[in-house]
């Protein structure tokens, strides 16, 4: 006998499940769930763009409030995903303008966005209220005057890492003076200037500013009199870092600072010039997170500014910081969760600093709380992964970056099959991992054995052969996305596992070994998967069959093929195989 | 009107559905907006006689956890620390309470206790599987695989992708057919695999033939159960098999050896796998879309998709131009920008910094 719920009771417990899975899990459950929540649900994610239609996600979810989307594939951050792709926008926006009147968030990831969708959601969308574009393009300043001039309850405006062209920083003045609502504000990737005065005035006038953002085109000079508009920011990224030494503009900065209270979070440090980072001091102790990835000062000033941050949690920072600055900030960051170590310059064939394991064998030795790493360097040693792995149980994501490809362990010569086995043995908590140096199909043996919560997986240049990826796909039970590069793994341990690519989001392959064959029989094997081939050396029948493609996208769907790809893309489908015989 | 009683408290009378009628001091009653305004406005409940009814959803055992909770909190001078602890405890209930409690407080418009108990069921279905939910709460498994999967090609009010489908279905046979013919050109393939092209598409094509009459799958998505069955076993001897050397290599690795010499005989291992894993019945169901319908119907659909056929080769070019033309956005020529770390992007290794 089912126990029985009033509707509203039911829809008023789902409204404290605020996880998607368990949304999702909930629907599931039976046709009256089914039901119910599918009317009651507020916000959606959706991690590919192209596994369901704007149509499919409307005629389900009527009263959608906030929707995430996500384009392209990781692997376009490094170039690899050429131009035109696809991942574009408007249709969502065409389809949502139409049926989602209520709409008030909208948060794109590696996706086009044009100026005329920036104008589409401005006018469309009454109670507009946030627009997050991370790391995306297709527009300009021009559309962002378009929501500054239409939204009028516009809360945040975040542009991420985005590529936008910038025609001139006067959009910024196009916020009406009747507009008081912003709490958030991130214009860090602008690169021409913006009216500073237009944004003093809008800094002024809007009393819930928590997060600014500014882009390095506002000179450090403009700071102190921002900074004492907006006392109560939470969250700042300054501009450029550097400005003639004064020692009364020096004060009037520090001054500035202190006066805010509630500073959590830094970011920006363009150029920095070492003696202004003292202006600092007296936020540092109130600091949570620390975003110094373009700030170019070294030890002693570098290491200096960290370890007076004693609440720290997350610390993103340069290889300038070297062993020495790690021991440090081991020593004194005890809550560190998170630290990013980026290199400052990747392609010099000497480095320049001394940054080694060492360092983060301290970091992982110090900070009992560091779940989450992703950490840039030019040696590493087995030894050194499996004190990690021992130290650091609850590690949860784990991106080591050995410059340069197929880099043995330079005390054993050897491959780092061990360390990366030890990682994923002892943390068994582990949903991301990145591998990097020299690795042999063993260690993908290790991982399908025991990384049973990994849920993305970055190889690249690791490998004997199909066996390897054999092992990930066969072992690797939460395995969400995996993208692969350089490796030698070519048709069988991807045909074997056909089904497993049903389970996962994506798989993405560039510079392997799958056959075009490959290809059309997995398209033919497995209907709801789309299975992408990218090949600029022109039409893949134009080459043997057993030739490998260049590229290989894959993700499953419940939208079918999609029709907007550039001519360097072909969907293999039953078609294919008929059009091409 | 309330009868006073010696300690100057004065009681009102409740009446269950289940006709049970008990007596409440009126301060704690007062304390549920449903009791309240049939005391005040339709002056029930000051005795026996007249017991205030309450609704059905209010059996005796929510109502006393409803009585005790208003008889906590309606005392006054309590701090908000101590009613949290109250609350705290109040809801350490099983489920089957939790869910009776909240119907009876929602009845009673008991906003609080209503909260509460959502809350409560909220944790309790959080990071719980379908069908684990389904458990929890005796709750039927009614919904169909297609439902669950939500599928294009079952969307009933689109006969179009119907059609499509069917389409697809018979080209796909046309394929198979002409395989067929071409036996020479098939052996000639170099494939890795011991099977060729026409033992794979057989297996993929198996479902379309008459053979399998008897089957007829309401749910073709039972099917692909039991296939996936199939294929956990055999992929899970693979990996039986795998874990055992792995075991092997691992201490081994870490005692400084490497086994080379026994990848030959890994490889070989994987070369039989593939086949392994089509042998365990991949029948694939996109060619039993129609077979819960009846010959009539069957032919009529036929003669639609041959239809349907002419008049999608006539429309597809104009068709194509119109996606296209909705889905691709104009795009300028952008400079290359040198975000302060833009070179990283070009980083060997494929790790980034977002």
């Amino acid at each position: 006998m089912a126990y029985a719920f009033p509707e509203e009771v039911l829809e008023h417990v789902f409204s404290f499940l605020t996880s998607d899975k368990d949304r999702n899990a909930v629907s599931l459950v039976c046709k009256s769930w089914y039901e119910i929540e599918r009317w009651c649900r507020k916000r959606i994610f959706v991690g590919n763009c192209y596994a369901v239609s704007p149509k499919i996600m409307i005629r389900r979810f009527p009263e959608v409030r906030s929707v995430e989307l996500k384009g392209k594939p990781h692997f376009a951050d490094f170039n690899l995903v050429p131009e035109g792709w696809g991942a574009y926008v408007y249709p969502w926006i065409l389809a949502m303008s139409r049926s989602y009147p209520w709409l008030e968030e909208i948060k794109l990831k590696r996706m086009v966005i044009t100026d005329e969708s920036l104008e589409l959601i401005s006018k469309s969308f009454k109670n507009f209220k946030v627009l997050v574009l991370s790391s995306c393009d297709g527009f300009t300043t021009d559309g962002l005057a378009a929501i500054a001039a239409n939204c009028r309850n516009l809360r945040k405006l975040d542009l991420g890492e985005s590529e936008v062209e910038d025609l001139s920083g006067h959009w910024l003045s196009h916020f009406p003076d009747n507009c008081t609502s912003l709490v958030s504000l991130n214009i860090a990737c602008l690169a021409s200037e913006v009216s500073l005065l237009a944004l003093e005035r809008l800094v002024t006038r809007s009393p819930n500013l928590r997060t600014l953002r500014i882009n390095r085109a506002v000179p450090l000079e403009r700071l102190p009199n921002l900074l004492r508009r907006t006392s109560q920011l939470v969250e700042f990224g300054t501009g450029v870092f550097s400005a003639d030494v004064r020692s009364d503009f020096f004060s009037n900065l520090t001054e500035a600072f202190s006066s805010c209270k509630q500073l959590k979070c830094l970011s920006g440090f363009w150029d920095v010039v070492p003696a202004y980072l003292p202006a600092l001091y007296p936020v540092c102790s109130r600091l949570t997170s620390l975003n110094l990835s373009y700030a170019t000062c070294q030890n002693p000033e570098l290491g200096k500014l960290i370890s007076q941050c004693h609440n720290l949690q997350r610390l993103w920072v340069l290889d300038f910081i070297e062993d020495t600055g790690l021991e440090e900030l081991a020593a004194n960051c005890k809550d560190l969760q998170e630290l990013r170590v980026f290199p400052s310059d990747p392609f010099a064939a000497e480095p320049d600093t001394t940054l080694t394991e060492q360092g983060l064998v301290a970091v992982s030795d110090g900070c009992p709380k560091l779940q989450s790493v992703l950490y840039f360097c030019r040696q590493m040693t087995n030894a050194a992964l499996v004190t990690i792995a021992r130290n650091r149980p609850n590690m949860i994501r784990f991106r080591l970056c050995i410059i340069e490809p197929r880099t043995p362990d330079y005390l054993t010569l050897g491959s780092f099959d061990a360390g990366f086995g030890a990682i994923v043995e002892n943390c068994k908590e582990l949903r991301r991992l990145s591998l990097s140096g020299l690795l042999t199909d063993r260690v993908f043996e290790y991982i399908g054995a025991h990384a049973k919560k990994l849920e993305m997986l970055s190889i690249a240049f690791a490998g004997d052969s199909d066996l390897g990826l054999h092992h990930v796909l066969s072992g690797c039970d939460s395995l969400r996305k995996l993208e692969i590069r350089d490796c030698p793994f070519g048709d069988k341990a991807l045909l074997a596992n056909a089904a497993k690519l049903e389970t996962m989001r994506s798989l993405w392959m560039s510079s392997c070994s799958v056959s075009f064959e490959a290809c059309k029989m997995l398209a033919q094997k497995m209907p709801r998967l789309n299975v992408e081939v990218i090949d600029e050396r022109g039409p893949p029948d134009t080459r043997p069959e057993s030739c490998p493609v260049e590229k290989l996208y894959i993700y499953r769907t419940v939208a079918g093929r999609r029709f907007d790809t550039p001519g360097y893309v072909w969907t293999m489908d039953e078609d294919t195989a008929v059009r091409l015989t | 009107m309330a009868i006073v009683k010696p300690e100057m408290k004065s009681y009102i009378w409740l009446k269950t559905a289940d006709g049970s009628i008990q007596e409440v001091e009126e301060e704690v009653a007062m304390f549920c907006p449903v009791i309240c305004r049939e005391l005040l406005q339709n002056g029930k409940g000051s005795s026996k006689n007249c017991a205030i009814s309450l609704p059905e959803r209010v059996n005796p055992a929510s109502l006393e956890l409803i009585l005790e909770f208003c008889r906590f909190h309606q005392v006054p001078g309590r701090s908000n620390k101590e009613r949290k602890k109250h609350d705290e405890k109040f809801v350490r209930l099983d489920t089957k309470t939790l869910c009776d409690l909240a119907s009876a407080a929602d009845s009673l418009q008991l906003r609080p206790v209503v909260d509460l108990t959502s809350r409560a069921l909220a944790r309790v279905i959080e990071g719980k599987t379908p069908e684990e939910i389904r458990e929890t709460f005796h709750l039927p498994d009614d919904l169909t695989e297609e439902e669950k999967l939500e599928p294009l090609r079952n969307m009933t009010d689109d006969p179009r992708i119907r059609l499509l489908n069917r389409l697809y279905a018979r080209k796909r046979k046309e394929l198979y057919d002409r395989k067929k013919l071409k036996n020479v050109d098939a052996e000639e393939e170099p494939l890795v695999d011991e099977r060729s092209v026409d033992d794979l598409l057989s297996f993929i094509n198996s479902g379309d033939q008459d053979s399998k009459g008897a089957r007829v799958t309401k749910n073709k998505k039972k099917s692909r159960g039991r296939k996936e069955q199939a294929r956990n076993l055999s992929s899970n001897n693979e990996a039986g098999n795998y874990n055992k050397e792995s075991n092997c290599h691992t201490s081994g690795c870490l005692n400084g050896d490497t086994n080379d010499g026994s990848s030959p005989s890994r490889n070989s291992k994987l070369q039989n796998s593939p086949s392994a894993m089509f042998s365990s019945k991949l029948d694939l169901d996109d060619f039993d879309i129609d077979d819960e319908l009846d010959p009539a119907r069957k032919e009529e659909i036929d003669r639609e998709v041959e239809d349907f056929a002419r008049r999608l080769d006539s429309v597809w070019p104009e068709r194509i131009q119109q996606i296209l033309s909705l889905g691709q956005e104009t795009r300028r020529l952008r400079p290359i920008s040198m975000n302060g770390n833009g070179s990283m992007e070009r980083c060997t290794a494929g790790v980034d910094r977002g």
